[in-house]
């Protein structure tokens, strides 16, 4: 056939796009099992760093990791009550399997969706720090639209469930070099005593420079410059989560004095 | 035959060095070399793309219509790119975080594809992988150079190990914070091209212009 004839341009392009394809969907298919086990213990990590049990800075080995988050017990939150589900395994809900026929979907009423999720699980998985404390840590997932992605992240509340212990966020796909600095330890750890709600019990937090002097101060957290839609987007998620369809009226039982 | 094998492979050492030479990849260069850890995965996997590519495309060489050549190239390049982000992922995860989208970035290094248009779509698939491999190993030798010099001076050490005692911990070294700063690779990189082209003067380039000075110049 002649080289340069359309349907040998046609004719080679298809191969090699066919290859190519099968190429990467091959790799993508048989590493996935190690980078989604790799993706685990990540995750585990975070919530080492945020249980407070260990040095958060501190550069731990997995088996540091894995000993260390046996402090730390997943609880479930039935979020349309506003409890503890003492009825429900926490472990079912870990295994996706078995969390795929267990779980129900709710839709999220516009008005109040700033996540953009539109949907959310009935049922969460927040993870108590097990200390001598009377009133130990709490962390809880958070998520929601960024700029590009879904950014995931984990919120770790002090035990007056008010007041931020540390905050991550862990998977994203924000620009590289701009958004993604919501990753970097030097901007997470002005998080940390901050609050969220204020005397009244009020959703106060938000993300934004603010003078010191400004009551609202205790509430806010230092924006990043040039990452602003990503930044928005991260105030927005926590304002949801810690919101009226989140985990607000499962805090304010709290609040009302309830046992854990 | 010898000779020309030898050739493919040694030249793109120093004589056609792609980085000093040709000024290609400088993008990829500049970004990680504030560590010699991340320049040797970054070499690693710019070297396996390039030999994987210039194989393939040495192979398919006779049969690739010169009309759609190009696309065909870089799907054959950016197929070998996602597939080591991809390993980079699963075996070395950390190390992939460290170099986030310069991995990706591989599709775009011109390098890549100025080996695989000049090169590998003319010369039997042998001689290709050569000339692929010295023109890797090229580059991985100036990226290391770049960052040996980045990290010893800009944080006193070399693959994290401690080499200067920092004055921070009673030492005598006081970081150069300049060094771990992209501009300062553009320097470096300078200075190696300028040092290169000092010691093989046939490697200067011919001005394009001349500058003449003119008589309204002269007479003022």
């Amino acid at each position: 056939m002649d080289n340069e004839s359309p349907a040998k341009a046609i004719l080679v392009v298809t191969v090699t796009a066919l290859l190519c394809s099968i190429l990467v969907s091959s790799a993508a298919v048989f590493l996935q099992p190690l980078q989604k086990a790799y993706a685990d213990i990540e995750r585990i990590r975070y919530l080492v760093q945020l249980s407070g049990l260990v040095d958060s800075d501190a550069d731990l080995s997995e088996f540091a990791i894995v000993s260390a988050y046996q402090d730390v017990t997943p609880r479930l939150i039935d979020l349309e009550t506003g409890s503890f589900d003492q009825n429900l395994d926490p472990q079912s809900f870990e295994d996706p399997d078995t969390a795929d026929e267990l779980q129900q979907l709710v839709s999220i009423p516009a008005e109040l969706d700033s996540a953009r999720l539109e949907l959310r699980p009935r049922w969460i998985s927040v993870y108590q720090v097990e200390t001598d404390s009377a009133l130990p840590r709490l962390i809880f997932p958070i998520y929601g639209q960024g700029m590009w992605s879904t950014i995931y992240g984990y919120l770790a509340l002090e035990g007056d469930l008010n007041t931020i212990a540390d905050v991550v966020f862990y998977e994203h796909e924000e620009t590289a070099g701009i958004g993604d600095q919501i990753q970097r330890p030097a901007w997470l750890v002005g998080w940390r005593g901050k609050k969220l709600y204020d005397e009244q019990g009020q959703l106060q937090f938000d993300i934004g420079s603010i003078d010191v002097d400004s009551p609202e101060y205790d509430y806010r957290v230092d924006g990043i410059a040039g990452a602003t839609v990503t930044v928005d987007g991260v105030a927005d998620l926590v304002r949801y989560w810690f919101g009226p369809h989140g985990y607000a009226p499962f805090i304010s039982r709290f609040d009302a004095g309830q046992e854990r | 035959m010898k000779t020309r094998l030898r050739r493919a492979l040694v030249t793109p050492l120093v004589d056609e060095n792609p980085v000093t030479l040709h000024i290609l990849g400088i993008c990829s260069a500049v970004a990680i070399t504030n560590s010699l850890y991340s320049a040797l995965v970054m070499s690693a996997a710019l070297t396996a793309v390039l030999c994987f590519s210039s194989v393939v495309i040495s192979v398919i060489r006779r049969h690739l219509p010169h009309s759609v050549r190009i696309i065909v190239q870089v799907t054959v390049i950016a197929s070998a790119v996602i597939v080591v982000d991809e390993m980079l992922q699963a075996f070395a995860p950390t190390t992939s975080q460290i170099l986030s989208v310069f991995v990706g970035l591989i599709i775009t290094n011109c390098i890549v594809l100025g080996r695989a248009e000049a090169f590998a779509a003319h010369n039997p698939p042998g001689v290709s992988l050569l000339d692929a491999l010295g023109n890797g190993l090229g580059f991985s030798l100036i990226l290391c150079t770049v960052a040996t010099i980045r990290e010893l001076f800009g944080s006193g050490g070399l693959l994290g190990r401690e080499i200067f005692t920092s004055a921070a911990a009673g030492g005598w070294f006081e970081p150069v914070g300049l060094f771990l700063l992209p501009p300062s690779a553009f320097f470096i990189i300078g200075g190696i091209v300028w040092l290169i082209r000092s010691y093989k003067p046939q490697q200067r380039e011919q001005a394009e212009f001349e500058i003449i000075a003119t008589d309204s110049v002269r007479n003022r």
